[in-house]
C-alpha cells in the first residue's frame, strides 16, 4: 500500500475539491484504478441555471 | 548514567531528523475558494447536435401551422460551454403559457427550470448557453430590444457570452428540396424556414455572426416536449419535490411523466404518474403495486400525505 504525501499542487487541488463539494455540492472525480483523487468536474449548481433561465429576457 | 547518555543521544537525533527532513507546515488559515472554473475563450462557434436542429426546425414549423403560428415562439438552449465553442445538447421550448405576440415572447420560465432540473440528471455539467426565437417578417438579426435586455443578461453565462438564433420564415423555396442549405456559415435554411445565428458577450456593442456547425447527437429534452403541457402545469411543485427529496427521477412516456421518489422498506418507491386530466400515485413493493388516492390538489401535497400516512403507520406497527 503506497502512502505518498500529496505534492503542494495536489493538496491545494484537493481541499479546493473538498471545499467546493462541502459548500457547492460539487463532484470530487475518483480514479476508478485505484480510488486516488482525480480532480472535480465542471459541474454547474442548479441555482446558477435555474437563475439565467428565470432571467431570460423578453425577446422582440 | 549510560541510560541518560543514550536518551540524551536519541533526542538530538531526533531533533536532527525533524530539521532536516520535516515537511513545511500548512499555513494558518487556507485561502477560501472554490474549483477553478476553466478559462473561457470568445466563442468561435456554435454546434448544434442533428436532433436539436430537428427539435427547432419541426416545432418552428408546426408553430406556424398552429393557431398561435402569427406569435412569436423560441427555445431556451442547454449545452456544454468548452474554451472556444458551446455545444448545444438540449432545446427547452417556450410554453403554451408564454407571453407572446406578434411582436414579442417571453418564455414560461418555471417550466423550462423544471425540465432543467430533469435534464440535468443527465450530465451536470450542462448549463444555458443560449436562446432562439422567432421573427414574424424577415429581419435576420436581434433587433435593438433583444439587445438591450440580452446584453446584460450573458453576464450570467460561463464564459459570459450567449449564442442567440433568429428564426424567420422568408427563406427561398425550391420544389422538391428535402435537405437544408448553409448559404452563410451562420444561417441554416430548410425550405422557407432558416434560422441565423449570433453570439453576444459582455460588454460588446453588437451581435457577431456565429459560424454554426452540426454533430451527431441527442436532444436531451425531446422526450420531455411532448409532455411539456403537463410540465407547465406541475412546474413549481414538481420544482419544490426536487429541492426537498433527494433521488426524484423521471421519466417520459407518450402522454405522461413519470416521476420517481426512493421509500424505506417495506415499500420500495413512490411513483407518480402525471397524465394530462389526472394524477395517480402507486406504491410499488416487491411486485405489488398499490394505488393510492390521497386527494390532493398539488403533486407536492399528495406526495407529502401518503409519506405521512406511511410514517403513521411505522409508528403504531
Amino acid at each position: 500500500m503506497d502512502f505518498r504525501p500529496l505534492n503542494d499542487t495536489e493538496r491545494q487541488q484537493l481541499i479546493s475539491a473538498l471545499r467546493g463539494n462541502a459548500e457547492g455540492n460539487r463532484a470530487i472525480l475518483m480514479d476508478r484504478r485505484d480510488t486516488s483523487f482525480a480532480g472535480t468536474t465542471d459541474e454547474v449548481t442548479d441555482d446558477e441555471v435555474i437563475s439565467a433561465i428565470k432571467s431570460v429576457p423578453c425577446h422582440y | 548514567m549510560f541510560q541518560a547518555l543514550v536518551s540524551t543521544a536519541s533526542r538530538l537525533l531526533s531533533d536532527l531528523n525533524r530539521s532536516l527532513f520535516r515537511r513545511p507546515l500548512p499555513p494558518a488559515e487556507e485561502p477560501v475558494s472554490f474549483p477553478e472554473r476553466r478559462a473561457y475563450q470568445r466563442l468561435q462557434r456554435v454546434v448544434l447536435t442533428d436532433q436539436v436542429c430537428r427539435t427547432i426546425f419541426e416545432e418552428y414549423a408546426g408553430h406556424r401551422h398552429s393557431t398561435r403560428g402569427e406569435e412569436e415562439t423560441g427555445w431556451v438552449l442547454l449545452g456544454l460551454r468548452e474554451a472556444d465553442e458551446t455545444v448545444v445538447l438540449a432545446t427547452l421550448p417556450a410554453g403554451a403559457e408564454r407571453s407572446a405576440g406578434v411582436a414579442h415572447v417571453r418564455f414560461n420560465a418555471g417550466a423550462q427550470a423544471l425540465a432543467s432540473r430533469i435534464v440535468r440528471l443527465w450530465d451536470r455539467r450542462l448549463s444555458i448557453v443560449g436562446v432562439v426565437h422567432t421573427h414574424p417578417g424577415s429581419l435576420r438579426h436581434p433587433s435593438d430590444g433583444d439587445f438591450q435586455g440580452d446584453r446584460l443578461w450573458v453576464s450570467q453565462l460561463r464564459g459570459r457570452d450567449g449564442i442567440f438564433g433568429i428564426g424567420t420564415a422568408d427563406g427561398e423555396t425550391i420544389p422538391g428540396t428535402l435537405i437544408a442549405t448553409q448559404p452563410r456559415p451562420h444561417v441554416q435554411c430548410l425550405g422557407e424556414l432558416c434560422m441565423t445565428w449570433f453570439a453576444l458577450a459582455e460588454g460588446d456593442s453588437k451581435y457577431r455572426p456565429m459560424p454554426v456547425h452540426m454533430t451527431l447527437g441527442p436532444d436531451l429534452a425531446r422526450p420531455l416536449h411532448g409532455v411539456w403541457e403537463i410540465i407547465e402545469r406541475h412546474a413549481d411543485p414538481l420544482d419544490r419535490l426536487f429541492r426537498q427529496q433527494a433521488g426524484v427521477t423521471t421519466e417520459a412516456t407518450n402522454d405522461a411523466l413519470l416521476v420517481q421518489l426512493p421509500l424505506a422498506q417495506p415499500y420500495q418507491r413512490l411513483r407518480l404518474v402525471l397524465e394530462r386530466t389526472r394524477v395517480r400515485y402507486l406504491l410499488h413493493r416487491g411486485q405489488d403495486v398499490i394505488e393510492v388516492d390521497p386527494q390532493a390538489n398539488q403533486v407536492d401535497h399528495g406526495v407529502y400525505l401518503v409519506l405521512a400516512e406511511l410514517a403513521g403507520r411505522h409508528g403504531t406497527s
